[in-house]
Parts: C-alpha cells; sequence; structure tokens
C-alpha cells in the first residue's frame, strides 16, 4: 500500500516552478508576458511565442502560500471590492504585496491582460490590469449556453457546431482573429497557422490520455491515487496545453495511475466511502482531502479537474480558428450551466461509484441547486458548502472538515 | 392600440419596436427591493441577487401567468442564472409560457453588432411564433413610430426632472409603466408624472444596483434631495423610446445592434472607465451637486466601478456618498442613512 506521492504530481510541480522562474526572468527582462484567465485562447499565445500565467493558476500558488487575505488586502486599499471574485482578483493584489511576501518572487508586470468576460466582474478586474502602467488588456465576449443539446460531452470533440450553436462560435471565432490582430501589432511577430494546428493536435492528444486516466480511476478499487496530487498533475499540464511537454506529462501520469491499479497501490487501505468534489479546488488547504481516511475510509475520488481535462477540451477540426473556439465558447458551460453541468456530474458520479458528493458552491456558479438535486435524485447524498475556494476568510468561516465529517456521520455513513 | 398578447422582458437589453412590430406588448418583470424570499427560489438560484430571486418567486408563483412568453437577457450574470433556471424549470412545466434567451454582448465592432442582429432576427421569429404575426418591414415602421412618441414622452418627463417639477420616484414610477404597458397608455402616465419636489431639495445622480421599485428613491428624496437622473437600466438608461429604420427585418436589426453597442454603458457588462465617463456626462447635463451609489449585496458590478468612479466625481468636484453590498431587509435605512450624509456634505460644500 502506499500514500507516497504520485511522481507526475511532483515532476508538473517541480517544472511548473522551474517554468515560472524562467518566465518571471524573461519578463523582468523585458520580455513580454500575458495574465488570461483559464477561458481565455491560450493557444494562441503559445502559437506566438508569449508566455502566459493563469490567474486561476496563480490564485491557487498565492492561496496554498496562506497570502490570499493579505492580497485581498491590497485590493481593498486600492479603493476595490475585496470580496468579489476572489479567485479572479487576489493576483491584482498579489502585485501590491511587500516583496519578500510575494510567491515564488512574485508575478511580473504583464505586457498584457487577456480574458473573456465571465459573469459580471472578470472583465472588470481585468480591466484594471490594464490601469497599471505597462499593461493592456484585451477582452473577448462571453454569450450564453443556449442551445443545450443532451450528453454534450458525446458532442463536443467532433460535433461543436451542434453542441454551442454556431452564431456563438461565429462570434468567438472573429474575436479571436481580433486578438491576433491585437497581439501581432503589439509584438511584430505574425501568427504561423501550422504551428496553430499542431498546437491544438497536441491538445487533443493531452486530452485523449486525460480520458484514459479519468476511465481507469472510475473503474478502480480501491482509489490509487489522492486528488489533492491529480491536481497538479493535470493542471499543470493543463496551463501548458499543446506544448509536447504537457503531452508528456499526461502520459506519464496515465502510466503511474494504471501501474499503481496494477500493484494494487491504495490511497486509503481500507477504503470504505467514495466522495466526490464538485466545485473548485480548495487551495488553501489541499491536506483537507485525506483528513477523513484513517477515521472514516473515505476518499475522494474525483474533483473536476482530471474529468474536465478528459471530457472538455478535445475538439477536432480542418480550421484551426474555428476549432480553436469551438473549445472555448463553451467550457464555462460545460462545468457550470444546467443542464448541462447536473447531466455531467451525474455521469461522472456513476460512473466513479462514489458514496457521497461534498459540492463547494462560489457565488458565481449558476444552477448549484439543480447539481445537488440531480446527484440527490440517484440516491447520492450532497452536502453543500458555500464558500469561496481561494479565500482562506470564507472558506475557514465555512467550517468544511468539521461540515464533511458530520456529512459522513449522519448522512453518508447512515446510507451505507 | 389594444392587444390580447403580452411578452415578459427580463432585463434591457430586447428592443422593444421588435416585440411591438409582432403584435404584443413587451411587459418587463422587474422584481422588488423588498419581499421574502422562498427557500426553493433560494435553492434553485443559489447565491443570487435577491431581486433576481424574487423575480423567480414571482415567476413560479403565477405572479405573470397571463405573459404569453418570456425574453430574458444575458444583460447579467443574475439575469443569465436567472434563465438557466427557468429553462430547467420550463422542461418540467413549471413556467407556462415559452423562455427564450436574449443575448447581446456589449462592445463596438463588426462581430458583435453581427451577433446582436441575428440575436434580434431571432427575438423576432419567437414574438411571431406567440403572436401569429410576421415582423416585416412595415410593421417594424408602425412599431418605430409608437415608440418613438414613447420616447417624445419620455423626453419631456427628463426636461422636468431638470426643471425642478418632478421628482425622481414619480420619474421612476413612470418609466416603469413605459417598460410594462403599451406606449399608447404610458405616454398619458408620463405626461402625468409631475410631482414638484421641495424647493430647495439638493439634485443628485444615483448610481450602483438598479431600482426595481421606487422604494429606495422614496427614502432617498425624503431626505430633502431630489434624484435628478440615474444611470441604470430602470431609469434614464433603460433601453425605452428608441426605435430603428430600414427596409427589411435584417436591416432594422443590424441598425438596431448599433444603437445597443452605443447605449450609455451599464454596471454588469461594461468597463468601469465607461461607467465613469458616463456619470460624469450625466452629473454634467442635469447640473447635480452630489451622487449617491448604492449596490445590493451579490450585485457586485457597481462596486467594482466605484473606484473610478469616485476618481470621476473627485475631478469635477462632487460629493460620491457610497453604500455597498446593501442588504435587502435594511436597504431603504441604508439609502436614507446614505442621502442625510450625502445631504450633509452638499450643504458643507455648497455648488
Amino acid at each position: 500500500m502506499s500514500t507516497e506521492r504520485l511522481r507526475a504530481a511532483a515532476e508538473a510541480t517541480r517544472f511548473q516552478k522551474a517554468w515560472f522562474q524562467d518566465v518571471a526572468e524573461r519578463a523582468r527582462a523585458g520580455e513580454p508576458i500575458a495574465i488570461v484567465n483559464a477561458d481565455a485562447p491560450h493557444e494562441i499565445l503559445r502559437a506566438l511565442d508569449i508566455p502566459y500565467v493563469v490567474t486561476q493558476w496563480w490564485s491557487s500558488i498565492v492561496a496554498a502560500k496562506r497570502m490570499s487575505a493579505a492580497a485581498l488586502e491590497r485590493v481593498a486599499a486600492q479603493g476595490l471590492p475585496d470580496f468579489s471574485l476572489q479567485y479572479d482578483a487576489i493576483p491584482l493584489g498579489e502585485q501590491d504585496l511587500p516583496s519578500d511576501d510575494r510567491p515564488w518572487g512574485g508575478l511580473p508586470q504583464p505586457a498584457f491582460a487577456i480574458a473573456e468576460r465571465s459573469g459580471d466582474v472578470t472583465q472588470k478586474i481585468f480591466e484594471q490590469w490594464g490601469e497599471r502602467d505597462g499593461t493592456e488588456t484585451f477582452l473577448l465576449s462571453r454569450t450564453g449556453a443556449d442551445p443545450v443539446p443532451p450528453r454534450w460531452w458525446e458532442l463536443v470533440p467532433y460535433r461543436w457546431e451542434e453542441a454551442f450553436g454556431s452564431d456563438r462560435i461565429d462570434l468567438l471565432q472573429d474575436e479571436i482573429g481580433e486578438l491576433v490582430a491585437w497581439l501581432e501589432e503589439r509584438t511584430g511577430r505574425t501568427l504561423d497557422h501550422a504551428r496553430l494546428r499542431r498546437i491544438l493536435e497536441l491538445g487533443n492528444e493531452q486530452a485523449g490520455w486525460n480520458k484514459k486516466t479519468r476511465d481507469a480511476i472510475a473503474a478502480a478499487r480501491p482509489t490509487p491515487i489522492a486528488v489533492n496530487d491529480s491536481m497538479p498533475a493535470v493542471m499543470v499540464p493543463q496551463w501548458h496545453r499543446g506544448s509536447e511537454w504537457a503531452v508528456g506529462a499526461a502520459r506519464s501520469l496515465y502510466e503511474e495511475v494504471v501501474e499503481r491499479i496494477d500493484s494494487g497501490q491504495a490511497v486509503c487501505a481500507d477504503e470504505r466511502v467514495r466522495l466526490m468534489w464538485v466545485g473548485r479546488g480548495l487551495w488553501s488547504d489541499l491536506d483537507m482531502y485525506r483528513r477523513f481516511q484513517d477515521e472514516f475510509g473515505a476518499v475522494f475520488v474525483w474533483s473536476m479537474y482530471l474529468a474536465i481535462a478528459a471530457d472538455g477540451y478535445a475538439r477536432h477540426g480542418d480550421d484551426a480558428m474555428r476549432t480553436l473556439a469551438a473549445r472555448f465558447v463553451g467550457i464555462t458551460d460545460q462545468l457550470y450551466v444546467p443542464p448541462w453541468s447536473s447531466e455531467w456530474y451525474v455521469k461522472e458520479a456513476l460512473s466513479h461509484g462514489v458514496d457521497g458528493v461534498v459540492h463547494l458552491v462560489a457565488d458565481d456558479t449558476p444552477g448549484a441547486g439543480l447539481i445537488t438535486e440531480a446527484l440527490e435524485e440517484q440516491g447520492i447524498p450532497v452536502l453543500e458548502i458555500r464558500a469561496n475556494n481561494a479565500d482562506q476568510r470564507s472558506s475557514g468561516a465555512a467550517r468544511i472538515p468539521e461540515r464533511i465529517a458530520d456529512f459522513l456521520r449522519t448522512r453518508v455513513s447512515a446510507r451505507r | 392600440m389594444t392587444t390580447r398578447r403580452h411578452i415578459g422582458m427580463i432585463g434591457a437589453d430586447a428592443p422593444r419596436q421588435i416585440v411591438l412590430a409582432a403584435g404584443a406588448v413587451p411587459v418587463r418583470l422587474h422584481g422588488a427591493w423588498h419581499g421574502e424570499v422562498s427557500r426553493d427560489a433560494s435553492e434553485l438560484l443559489g447565491v443570487s441577487d435577491a431581486v433576481a430571486l424574487r423575480l423567480l418567486d414571482e415567476l413560479l408563483g403565477g405572479a405573470h401567468d397571463g405573459l404569453d412568453g418570456l425574453v430574458v437577457c444575458n444583460d447579467s450574470a443574475a439575469n443569465l442564472r436567472l434563465f438557466y433556471v427557468l429553462r430547467v424549470l420550463a422542461g418540467r412545466g413549471r413556467v407556462r409560457f415559452p423562455i427564450t434567451l436574449l443575448d447581446a454582448p456589449r462592445g463596438l465592432g463588426a462581430p458583435r453588432e453581427r451577433f446582436v442582429a441575428r440575436q434580434y432576427a431571432r427575438l423576432a421569429a419567437f414574438c411571431s411564433s406567440l403572436t401569429g404575426e410576421p415582423v416585416d418591414a412595415h410593421s417594424l415602421a408602425s412599431a418605430a413610430t409608437r415608440e418613438r412618441a414613447l420616447g417624445e414622452a419620455l423626453a419631456r418627463l427628463r426636461a422636468r426632472r431638470v426643471g425642478g417639477e418632478c421628482t425622481g420616484s414619480a420619474a421612476l414610477a413612470a418609466y416603469a409603466a413605459a417598460a410594462t404597458r403599451a406606449p399608447e397608455d404610458a405616454v398619458a402616465f408620463i405626461d402625468a408624472a409631475c410631482t414638484a419636489p421641495a424647493a430647495d431639495a439638493a439634485p443628485i445622480v444615483v448610481t450602483g444596483s438598479s431600482h426595481p421599485d421606487h422604494t429606495v428613491y422614496d427614502a432617498i428624496e425624503a431626505t430633502g434631495l431630489v434624484v435628478r437622473a440615474e444611470d441604470h437600466d430602470a431609469g434614464d438608461a433603460s433601453w425605452i423610446g428608441e426605435a430603428a429604420d430600414g427596409s427589411s427585418l435584417e436591416e432594422v436589426c443590424a441598425s438596431l445592434a448599433r444603437e445597443h453597442a452605443r447605449r450609455p454603458p451599464l454596471a454588469a457588462r461594461s468597463r468601469s472607465r465607461e461607467r465613469a465617463a458616463a456619470l460624469a456626462a450625466v452629473v454634467s447635463r442635469v447640473d447635480a451637486r452630489g451622487v449617491l451609489a448604492l449596490a445590493r449585496d451579490l450585485d457586485d458590478a457597481p462596486a467594482w466601478d466605484l473606484a473610478a468612479q469616485r476618481t470621476a466625481m473627485s475631478d469635477v468636484g462632487l460629493p460620491l456618498e457610497e453604500r455597498v453590498r446593501i442588504a435587502p431587509e435594511s436597504a431603504a435605512r441604508d439609502a436614507s442613512e446614505a442621502a442625510i450624509a450625502l445631504r450633509a456634505r452638499i450643504v458643507k460644500e455648497p455648488a
């Protein structure tokens, strides 16, 4: 039996830190870098050789270093809200922390801030980046999910026009074209479409390995890897999507998972309860995911990070720009828009054989109640917790570990 | 003119001209500042602006069952979330009429205008499917005439506000009438809105969250202020009274899409810099002596605009009093306290 850290997670973390130091050094030497949100078309930046840092990843690092509260204080000191969309706002405050307090030496001033206008506030946070000397902002439109044909995970790889509707894809494709022109004008570089096509192909290969990994874990009893290991092992390569390194990392993860399954390794030797974590990762307390193994034999077997990496990103098509638009037009919809979200979480809960679900509901995620309802209709008890995942003030106040323990004692245990 | 069809609208992005052309009355559903929210609505919609929760309650409680259809605009996260929930509930038979999403992203430029124009054509098809009447060049021209008459009445109303002949509360009620009645019915109501404020009432502009009803305006104006203008979509920034010309549905939709791109920036979908510039223009137009910014809890976009708005008002030497995260149960009290504080600052800093 093993509780050793996953090699793929350790390697991803090591790679990411070295990569960040290199990027930071280049940025301080004057090279342009970008800060982007997770739903922006990163592949364009990769094709133009512009290093990019993803807001949510950088927030998770700041949170993991327990600096999110201090960063949010700096947001408030600028006269901006510290109570709103903290996951996106934390990097803005991190810029103003004393240099000794900045994780990994701090994120250098980006030249470009690029986001899609999720919700009401993301655009305003990215606009604030553009108010800083040396940074310019580019915003992409975010359209609503309409239509929503059933079983999106079967449609999106090839039949994405049907899944998302051509009008939405037309708009994003045109706006990605505007983004390319904007970046070309500022960098003097030219987008190589053949390179972009190759980047998209590599992204599809990566998604293919993630799908095999997800399916292997779903079928395995007991669970071979901990979710707090799978999160970095999947998400770090996700932020390098479209690179040879990322494909190799996804493949290594799969091979390690299979190796563990074949040798009978388990996160918890006495696995009695299988749990699903719906919602964003609790970056300020990743150890929490393993806190219930000894007392309850309870193992978190699922988080959205591997599952969406398996189902959400693959897009095949002849026109690179349109295919790229199809990859990003509905990423958020897949995770959060009912009935798509609820159908998908039920599918994943059943395939992983979970006994209970902890559902972390953030202020900006729509339709959370319908996800909970759909899971409970399948006889799966759900604990809903309303808190912000990256703001330790909020997650601390929500008493998450205590509530999960109570949930396991009263609802999940009672069910078995 | 009377019509038997009524199409509900949640949000501010739907061109009324298209609904009128289809032979229906566009009825804006505003919700309310105050009132209980059911557990059902809270569980379905989750953490959301209380106004959206009340709208859901109204719809599920049958308060709008007389509607023939509903258009929900993707003009705020709360409204989009409401649409998603209503779509699921409609599939379960809990909503009695067809629902459609109207998606009109903000911003200038051909890609967005093309997308919005297609959305307007889709809106026309939705409305026609409910009324059985075609939306064509002829019906659009007739609707344009009717809608512009409403716009002229609203222009007269705005002039009366600036002239000190109409309170903000009465004006807001007039806007609500304009948003919920046939133009011919609304014009008379609007022209009757002439409740004069006290002679010494200090004129202000209200920014922040939209006001679904006039209760908070009543509280503000009871303190010796008068709301002479606002930049939210239930008042001066509502899209009422404007129309487009064209020889076909496609031409009119394209023209309306261009008009949409030029509308006043609303909090949820515009940049803070644009919002601050628009606020500066409004205070100048109406010669206001202060600004009151009120943002409901979980309606966070206005709170993000405040930094830029503070700077803009400081530049023009006007006091801005602000309250954010206003809880529904304390809206009138918070607004009143903020208004008293603003009034004191205005007195101390005479124009």
